[in-house]
């Protein structure tokens, strides 16, 4: 079997998803220290060679087409990242790779992914912070290296290069990876998890972000699971950690401690920032069709956001294409909310027209298909539209 | 270890030999340019030399071909898709935990195949970058049809274009459609392709009435 760059070097790369694996955070180790500023491994140690690694990788995902280029939105995601670093903000640097799962990753060079899946959950910004926040503690507390020796020393070298195989699609161009197997491979890094955990919360804290947001994000997946329609981007958490609840619970419990209550968490600017990719991300979502998963998303957003009418189009995109008994009525509720709200998309009439079309009115429809046609000039599929219009 | 017993291995040996020779000899098969029957169902006018693929890793009710290997281009004959199946998945999935795939529906328009085929290509080739566009309605086999453009990134980063025509008659889709590497290989067949569509006739259980 042959293994590329890509695939190996991606073993370094924690995942978020995984990364919730640990059941409970505990204190970070009293006295234990913190990668400094400015770090770089010594010439000819293995850390410079996997840094080395790394560093390929990066060169590869700065030209990835699955990247996200957009610069405000890279420069806010930056901003984020340097608000929970401080000092070492020139140290890291994150790339949106636009992938629809809960995902984030962190190297030990500093190179940092989040997915697109991970932006389109999060009600805001300090949820957002939790997420990265946890990924900069494993960068902090140098996880991934102390990791590759663990294995290395136990002579399993060709555990840690099937890890690096299996999450070969957290490169950027592979969304879909077999994430159990990989889930399987990280489960015995647990305290690791823990520890970022604590991390993730001090610093996130320390930027003045609620850190009640992380038991939050949790329980997100947790309900995302339980809508029991396969998403191999959070079943497989829980076949392996039966105890995701008590984490929780436990994550909660300890966010209350350092939470201020006057915290910020930043959601206006949250989605007025990731504005230029929202509609990308809910069309990448939908086109995954788990359309129970997808509609307990939408909805857990509509409920921070009732007006905004990108979320009631996607809601009702979500019934449309499952075309169940009752998904036509729900449907075109939907659609109506999204047009009465503002900012849904000239998609949104096209959706109302074969809606209406299917329910044979007619009138309703080709009314429909004039405003899409009104509001989409160029519309290239306006003529079959029309030809089914005249059928 | 007795000589009987290092006797039947080596025959053994040989004979499993010959059967993964066999496979590697068979999984093309040259398609001449004379009029073809693709699953008893579409019949075509190639105007060069095709290979079928007869061993691949979509699974459903497709036909493969290609002209220069799967990775460079491509076309997928659908010879009847019914109602509830999807368009192709994976043979290499397995079933346990995997997440269902999009599947056509008899009643779907055009727009709706278009999407479909959309939301296939995403999970088949495991891409976000991944669009139909231009959806037209065309005459196909003596018919109504319809026909899109595709494009799309894989995981292997080349931007791959093609083309969709397709049919619903008897409440189950026809069509093809050929994708090829957008440098060179999409172009330089995309003559040869619109060819074979205008030759396409419909025969068999598609052609009952």
């Amino acid at each position: 079997m042959s293994l590329t760059r890509r695939e190996f070097g991606c073993g370094l790369c924690g995942l978020t998803a995984l990364a919730y694996a640990g059941r409970l955070p505990g204190q970070s180790e009293p006295g234990a220290a913190f990668i400094a500023p400015g770090y770089r491994p010594a010439t000819g140690s293995d850390e410079r060679g996997i840094w080395r690694q790394m560093e390929r990788e990066e060169r590869d995902l700065k030209t990835s087409r699955f990247v996200i280029r957009d610069a405000e939105l890279n420069r806010y995601v930056h901003d984020i990242v340097c608000r929970l670093g401080k000092d070492h903000c020139p140290d890291l640097r994150g790339y949106i790779v636009r992938t629809p799962y809960f995902n984030a990753s962190m190297a030990p060079n500093g190179m940092m992914q989040v997915w697109t899946g991970l932006l389109l959950r999060c009600n805001d910004e300090a949820q957002l912070s939790a997420i990265l926040g946890h990924e900069m503690g494993h960068y902090l507390r140098q996880h991934s290296i102390q990791r590759f020796r663990d294995v290395r020393d136990k002579a399993s070298f060709s555990a840690f290069l099937g890890m690096g195989l299996a999450v070969a699609g957290a490169g950027g161009a592979a969304p879909l990876v077999d994430l159990a197997m990989v889930a399987s491979i990280y489960a015995y890094s647990r305290d690791q998890e823990r520890e970022a955990d604590q991390i993730g919360l001090e610093l996130m804290s320390k930027a003045g972000y609620s850190p009640m947001a992380a038991p939050e994000v949790w329980g997100q997946l947790i309900a995302e699971s339980k809508a029991g329609t396969g998403s191999r981007s959070s079943d497989f958490l829980f076949a392996t950690h039966p105890d995701p609840e008590e984490r929780q619970g436990t994550l909660r419990e300890t966010a209350a401690k350092l939470d201020s209550g006057t915290a910020e968490r930043a959601h206006a600017r949250y989605l007025e920032r990731l504005g230029p990719i929202r509609q990308r991300m809910v069309g990448d979502e939908l086109a995954l069709r788990q359309y129970g998963r997808s509609e307990l998303v939408f909805d857990r957003l509509l409920a921070q956001s009732p007006d905004d009418g990108l979320l009631w189009y996607a809601k009702g995109e979500v019934c449309r294409l499952r075309d169940g008994p009752e998904d036509a009525g729900r449907a075109r509720a939907a659609y109506d909310k999204a047009i009465a709200a503002g900012g849904a998309p000239p998609e949104t009439y096209r959706s109302v027209m074969m809606v209406e079309m299917k329910a044979g009115a007619r009138e309703r429809a080709q009314s429909a298909f004039d405003t899409y046609v009104k509001l989409r000039p160029d519309a290239s599929d306006a003529e079959i539209l029309r030809s089914l219009l005249a059928q | 270890m007795t000589m009987d017993t290092t006797s039947m291995n080596l025959r053994l040996t040989l004979f499993l030999g010959i059967v993964l020779l066999a496979g590697c000899v068979t999984r093309f098969s040259l398609v001449p340019p004379e009029r073809q029957t693709v699953g008893d169902v579409i019949s075509v006018q190639p105007g060069m030399k095709w290979n079928k693929l007869n061993s691949h890793n979509y699974q459903g009710r497709v036909e493969v071909w290609t002209l220069d290997g799967p990775v460079l281009n491509t076309l997928l004959f659908f010879t009847g898709v019914p109602d509830g199946e999807p368009l192709f998945t994976q043979r290499t999935m397995g079933s346990g935990g995997q997440e269902k795939p999009p599947v056509f529906k008899a009643s779907m328009n055009p727009v709706e195949i278009q999407e479909l085929l959309e939301a296939t290509i995403a999970r088949y080739f495991q891409t976000t970058l991944a669009e139909g566009r231009n959806l037209k309605p065309v005459p196909i086999a003596e018919g109504k049809g319809f026909r899109f453009e595709t494009r799309m990134v894989g995981r292997d980063e080349v931007e791959r274009d093609g083309v969709f025509v397709g049919t619903i008659r008897n409440k189950k889709l026809y069509g093809a459609w050929f994708q090829g590497a957008k440098l060179y290989y999409y172009d330089r067949y995309l003559p040869e392709f619109d060819r074979m569509v205008a030759s396409a006739r419909l025969v068999g259980e598609a052609a009952a009435k």
